[in-house]
């Protein structure tokens, strides 16, 4: 296994793919905070500084990664298809338990490296807004908590990339799959069989990416970014967050990563290469 | 594992593969001995490819088994498989890697050291050209990485899929000298094609393919070695019917101005009587010598229609390649 993870990692890193997703990610994320950066210097009421920031580097804007992430699994994976290398691996000797179990090592790989890379980058800008020598506590339980949360949103997300990829077998019409999935498809047959069947309501609230949205909500692991955020809600006039029960989250993501997996293994395992 | 000395290095038995409608592999069996440079001869679409497929596990067979240095199972095929080098139908490796990348993924895939990479990178020819893209190759480069990297780790049996496919007669010869020296060096290979001079002049044993069943297979010498009888008399049509019912006939054609038959017991003078006592005196009895060609011709038989023909690239080779069937 551990010889294939290492191949794995000397195809990543000389594939040009991997370098223009990772840079076309820095370059959208870059340009998102160092928008934040140049506001919070021209506007010293409305500070960028940690660990308050944190909410804004690891909203919304975390799901850029992840699409990145799962992308780039799609790419490293499917095309070993189309040029037939997933087939060669195994004649020269990797199983093809050895082979599919590498790639999927990549998941929690790409997950963290995305995610890691916004917090990096966020971090670093916010950092010099951040007056460390009053004793500032820059990063916290809270912030782990989310980082935490967030990598396990990754993982769903990726690991859906890597079912698609495996199913599909081609670049091209996984990535097309797994954005219209992710964009429309689960709430078009969440909705449909909604209507169809209303017992199954409360089961089909647990739809893959609507399970992994859960854990992404920053708020949710920040008491003090939760209670800003009600009291923003309250002036405007929006309805006040509530705060969720992350330990079901938590599961019902990790049985759809499993499953995702699992059933991404039985099928490559049971096709012709 | 270890090969136990006289056990064949491939066995089949009554290997299949079937997909929904079509028989691809209808159950076929034989063996490849130690040594033997061993060619699968069909036309396209003859099942050459799904065999080996089959016996490299990408493909899971749908009836009969085969076992890889005398073991057949799943662990002793897995293990098998690291003592074999092997390329299935185009050269497969990562077009944005230089041939030297691409031979470090194999050689850390085959556990081997990568100091054997420019070894086997000399051995065809293409030390020079590493450090470029693959995908800058020209179908010859590509060929020769391919069985560059079938040569890493000195396996004990290479698997060739079509080695001589689209390339021109220079490179024909260059990969047929290359698979020539490791049958020298005693390596076992099984190499498929559809070029029935490529076979003949490379191999030592052969078996004949034909949709998906195996119809002849014994070594090259003796399959060529049986002569044919050619015959001609003042009444062909009473000579073809005589030599149709002559009991050591294993089978007879009318061409042109002659029948042919081949003689189970090559006994041209029993023939000879047996024709005398009914009447038939030949004006001209003599053997003769067969290429691959007529007995691949004879063994899937003119009338299923394939033909044999001589291939764009093969002008000056003389080389030989079987088209479509009919």
């Amino acid at each position: 296994m551990w010889a294939a993870f290492r191949s794995e990692m000397r195809k990543m890193w000389k594939r040009p793919a991997t370098w223009v997703t990772l840079g076309l990610f820095g370059l959208i994320t870059v340009a998102d905070l160092f928008g934040e950066y140049r506001r919070a210097r021209k506007d010293p009421d409305d500070p960028f500084f940690l660990p308050d920031a944190w909410s804004l580097i690891l909203g919304e804007e975390v799901m850029v990664g992840f699409i990145f992430a799962s992308v780039l699994v799609i790419l490293l994976v499917a095309a070993e298809f189309s040029w037939r290398t997933a087939r060669q691996n195994v004649i020269d000797g990797l199983s093809k338990t050895q082979w599919y179990w590498a790639k999927v090592l990549l998941v929690p790989l790409l997950s963290a490296l995305f995610l890691a890379l916004r917090a990096a980058i966020g971090g670093s800008f916010a950092l010099a807004g951040t007056d460390l020598a009053a004793g500032a506590q820059w990063f916290g339980a809270a912030q782990l908590a989310a980082l935490g949360g967030m990598f396990v949103t990754g993982l769903g997300f990726a690991s859906l990339a890597l079912f698609v990829a495996v199913a599909i077998r081609a670049s091209g019409p996984a990535m097309a799959v797994w954005f219209a999935w992710f964009a429309f498809g689960e709430r078009l047959v969440v909705g449909g069989l909604g209507a169809l069947f209303e017992g199954w309501r409360p089961i089909l609230k647990w739809a893959p990416i609507m399970t992994f949205n859960r854990l992404r909500d920053y708020i949710q692991y920040d008491s003090e970014a939760f209670r800003m955020a009600a009291e923003r809600a309250v002036e405007q006039e929006r309805p006040v967050p509530e705060l969720e029960a992350l330990g079901p989250a938590f599961a019902g993501s990790f049985l759809w990563i499993a499953a995702l997996l699992v059933f991404g293994w039985l099928w490559y395992r049971k096709r012709d290469l | 594992m270890t090969s136990v000395p006289g056990t064949p290095i491939i066995q089949t038995f009554g290997l299949s593969k079937r997909y929904r409608k079509t028989t691809a592999v209808d159950e076929i069996s034989f063996r490849v001995e130690p040594g033997q440079v061993f060619g699968f001869l069909g036309p396209n679409g003859a099942g050459k490819t799904t065999t080996i497929g089959l016996l490299l596990g990408i493909i899971t067979p749908t009836g009969g088994r085969f076992e890889l240095f005398g073991g057949g199972s799943a662990s002793d095929l897995h293990a098998a498989r690291r003592r074999i080098g092997a390329t299935l139908e185009t050269p497969n490796f990562y077009p944005y890697l230089s041939g030297r990348d691409n031979l470090r993924i194999v050689a850390n895939v085959k556990r081997r050291d990568a100091a054997e990479i420019e070894r086997v990178l000399d051995l065809v020819g293409l030390g020079r050209r590493a450090k470029h893209k693959f995908k800058a190759y020209s179908l010859g480069m590509k060929q020769r990485l391919a069985l560059a990297a079938t040569m890493l780790g000195d396996p004990e049996l290479i698997i060739l899929d079509e080695p001589a496919n689209g390339l021109d007669p220079e490179g024909m010869r260059e990969i047929r000298e290359i698979i020539r020296g490791l049958g020298e060096r005693g390596k076992t290979i099984f190499l498929s094609s559809h070029l029935l001079s490529e076979v003949e002049r490379t191999c030592t044993h052969v078996a004949i393919i034909q949709n998906g069943r195996i119809i002849r297979q014994d070594s090259v010498a003796d399959v060529t070695s049986h002569g044919v009888a050619g015959l001609r008399s003042a009444d062909l049509e009473a000579l073809a019917a005589a030599v149709g019912e002559y009991p050591a006939a294993l089978w007879s054609d009318r061409r042109g101005d002659r029948v042919v038959a081949e003689l189970d017991d090559g006994d041209l003078a029993a023939l000879n009587a047996w024709l005398g006592a009914r009447g038939i005196h030949l004006s001209h009895m003599a053997l003769e010598a067969r290429s691959l060609e007529d007995v691949f011709m004879e063994a899937t038989g003119a009338a299923e229609g394939v033909s044999a023909e001589v291939g764009p690239g093969d002008a000056g080779s003389g080389s030989h390649q079987l088209g479509e069937v009919r």
